[in-house]
């Protein structure tokens, strides 16, 4: 059984970066940025039904451990507190129902407008898919 | 008489044609149909042998002819999943960008088995990009496959250019970077 930073590396890694920050316009950051998203409870329900995550060659169990290392260590501070770890039966259950129905893109939008003006979310969240230049 | 940027762009589409997916593709839907019959299970078998990269599992047609010495030729055994022309060619090394060429933050991630310790390593291929392609001899035009998948896995696909995420998308050459022991 692999670590579960070594599954981040194989499925994630690649396009996110080793430690979490790319290229901050073409892929989302998750360094000091995912935990944003643990506030809202379709947040949580968000980052494992996405379809990349959703349909990863993980199995449930490594897809829960990948996500808690995801969330409580890339997302260091930005996690809010109390925040319970991903269980197995609950990523095995989203994942089962990927987020094919809606618009990424503005489902993303719809809620980081919420989590900065609501939650103190850092306006960065919305470098990903920005189109003007730094 | 011929400009530069002809020559550049016929290089170019020589290259793409020698190297892209169509060829991959074919090549390999060709092997996955004879092989078929032998092992049905064979993408299954690729993800379960990802999975665990230590496993004492048949081993690779790059693994059995991989060494440790020489990184300038394609069976160096980090190469195993490179798929372009070597950057320890082109006057960098095997992980560093050659002087003039900026690493692309986006990358292709494997893994290798170290055949001196049988160990296997998370690899980070990054191509080197904003120069035009190097020029270097045909034993530096590596297309390994190890771990890759053709487009039905694109984040599996080796084939793809990654210096999209940089400021420019030239492509000069490929490395591999070792980041760890896969475990």
């Amino acid at each position: 059984m692999l670590s579960p930073r070594v599954n981040y590396l194989l499925n994630c890694g690649g396009c996110h970066g080793l430690t979490g920050t790319s290229n901050s316009r073409l892929v989302p950051d998750l360094k000091d940025h995912v935990g944003f998203f643990l506030n809202l409870p379709e947040g949580r329900r968000y980052l494992v039904r996405l379809p990349n995550v959703a349909f990863s060659m993980t199995t449930d169990e490594a897809l829960t451990g990948l996500l808690n290392y995801v969330v409580f260590t890339l997302g260091g501070a930005t996690v809010p507190k109390d925040t319970k770890p991903y269980t197995v039966s609950e990523v095995s259950e989203l994942r089962r129902r990927p987020l094919t129905e809606v618009s990424l893109a503005r489902t993303r939008q719809a809620m980081i407008q919420t989590l900065i003006d609501q939650y103190h979310a850092t306006s960065d969240l919305r470098l990903y898919g920005a189109t003007d230049q730094p | 008489m011929t400009s530069p940027f002809d020559k550049m762009s016929e290089q170019l589409t020589r290259n793409l044609a020698r190297f892209s997916s169509r060829r991959g593709f074919l090549s390999k839907l060709g092997l996955a149909l004879l092989a078929a019959p032998a092992f049905p299970l064979l993408p299954v078998a690729r993800t379960a042998r990802a999975a665990e990269p230590n496993s004492v599992a048949a081993k690779t047609d790059f693994e059995l002819h991989a060494q440790t010495t020489d990184d300038t030729k394609c069976n160096y055994w980090k190469y195993c999943g490179s798929d372009g022309v070597l950057c320890s060619c082109c006057g960098g090394g095997s992980h560093t960008c050659p002087p003039g060429a900026e690493p692309s933050p986006i990358s292709w991630i494997g893994t290798c088995v170290n055949p001196e310790d049988g160990k296997a390593f998370v690899i980070a291929y990054r191509d080197c990009c904003g120069k035009p392609a190097c020029a270097a001899g045909k034993s530096c035009w590596c297309d390994n496959t190890d771990r890759e998948m053709p487009t039905y896995r694109s984040s599996l696909n080796n084939d793809i250019i990654w210096c999209f995420g940089n400021a420019s998308a030239t492509y000069h050459c490929s490395t591999a970077a070792m980041v760890g022991e896969a475990k």
